[in-house]
């Protein structure tokens, strides 16, 4: 491993300082971050450890909202039985990601922050229309994730600014919401393509909202404006998801990488898309919270 | 630097750089090499698997002054040295779950994780909690007896 100085805060404030002061890159799970500084491709001299700032790592429900610390790991939020009945696609999205040993480490910030355009996290997110509450120098601010995300592996994040928190609204009943992933193989997996949906049915049966996003098939991970409008107001069912997945093509610029093909994905969308759609409004049509 | 931790149910105090990874220092300063690596230290085989606080980690992506004041488990803890084997390591051996045992003490690690948490688990749940471990020899259907195996056995002991 290439050398660097390894810093140990034990709190936010320190964190804050050493980040500051040592221009250095903060170290969360190290689940992405660790490899790349092995193979070169990140030299940094310093690391800031996030590790001992116990308080980042909680689930919990602040009235309507779901809050949730960012060094929150896969594998607390697929085995929180809150985030279960309320975010069942997000705890779905982080038992998916990588191996057990990946997902004991790896957090939600860390997910966040990579700004992967392949992260598991990320459609969840946005189709819960989550904010990344962040802390730097300069305060504290909050964002929404579209603000966030850049690029790949870019995010609108200050120098020796953090994510501390990500928020969001407990979707109302009766609403649905999945997870759909595409990869390689079943463990291990970084996606080929990937969808999350969110539907909130009205008095009728009809959809009311609807909320689409997709992973790996843009620059970051993105909502889907074209699916939703597609679906807003209309009966839920096939002839609907059917139309929802070739309005989606609108929204995605998938290109050609080692994992797959963007043609490939172009055709995975559909189905992903159909898929998390029928999965949601079964949940939705069940009653479940959400 | 001096980074403590427990390894093994032993408090170890080293004195080393603590950007330097767990795997490294437990194999190169406390010569415990059953976490091996295979990949390059780059998370991907499951190889050097180490519990930490009861969680199967790869030990490779763990820098050791992650570790300070935590608890590391390592295959070298699970049966006392010249005595016997534990029941997960016996199931193994009798299942033919072990080739060139280069990824072995990591799937036994990674069972015992599992079977410390669900004690009777289905096929589908050591799939998964095998799925990091790559084996390139034996192959899954064995360790999947094996693991089956020790779960009856150490429902019997308990």
């Amino acid at each position: 491993m290439p050398s660097f100085q390894l810093h140990s805060p034990s709190d936010l404030a320190e964190l804050t300082r050493l980040l500051l002061e040592t221009e250095g890159t903060v170290l969360a799970g190290g689940t992405d971050l660790l490899p790349r500084v092995r193979r070169g491709r990140l030299c940094p001299a310093h690391l800031v450890d996030a590790g001992r700032l116990r308080e980042l790592r909680f689930v919990r429900r602040e009235g309507p909202e779901v809050v949730l610390g960012a060094l929150s790991t896969h594998a607390d939020l697929s085995s929180s039985p809150l985030v279960r009945e309320l975010a069942p696609a997000l705890s779905e999205a982080c038992a998916s990601v990588g191996c057990p040993q990946t997902r004991n480490r790896g957090t939600l910030g860390g997910n966040i922050a990579n700004a992967s355009p392949a992260a598991d996290g990320l459609p969840p997110l946005l189709v819960l229309e989550a904010t990344a509450e962040l802390r730097g120098p300069g305060g504290a601010r909050a964002v929404t994730l579209p603000e966030l995300l850049l690029g790949p592996g870019r995010t609108s994040l200050r120098p020796a600014e953090i994510i501390e928190r990500v928020r969001f609204p407990a979707p109302p009943a009766p609403s649905g919401q999945a997870f759909q992933k595409l990869g390689r193989r079943n463990g291990m997996a970084i996606a080929v393509a990937s969808v999350a949906a969110l539907l909130v049915l009205d008095e009728r049966g009809r959809i009311r909202t609807a909320r689409l996003a997709l992973g790996s098939l843009a620059p970051t991970a993105r909502r889907s404006p074209a699916a939703e409008e597609a679906l807003r107001g209309a009966e839920p069912g096939e002839a609907a998801f059917r139309r929802a997945a070739a309005a989606a093509q609108a929204d995605a610029e998938p290109i050609d990488d080692l994992r797959a093909s963007a043609a490939h994905r172009r055709r995975v969308l559909e189905v992903l898309v159909r898929r998390a759609l029928e999965r949601s409004l079964d949940r939705a049509a069940r009653g479940r919270r959400p | 630097m001096t980074v403590s931790f427990a390894v093994n149910g032993r408090e170890v105090q080293i004195a080393c750089d603590p950007g330097r990874t767990l795997l490294e220092v437990l194999r190169e300063e406390l010569s415990l090499t059953g976490a091996k690596d295979g990949c390059g230290g780059e998370g991907e085989c499951g190889a050097c698997t180490v519990l930490l606080d009861g969680e199967p980690v790869n030990a490779c992506l763990v820098l050791v002054g992650q570790v300070e004041g935590r608890r590391v488990e390592t295959i070298e803890g699970l049966a006392p040295p010249g005595g016997e084997l534990h029941p997960i390591q016996r199931a193994f051996v009798e299942a033919g779950a072990v080739q060139c045992g280069y990824c072995t003490p990591g799937a036994v690690l990674a069972a015992r994780a599992l079977l410390s948490r669900e004690p009777d688990p289905s096929e589908e749940q050591i799939r998964e909690a095998l799925a990091g471990n790559l084996c390139r020899c034996t192959g899954y259907a064995k360790m999947v007896d094996a693991v089956r195996r020790a779960a009856r056995e150490l429902g019997r002991e308990a």
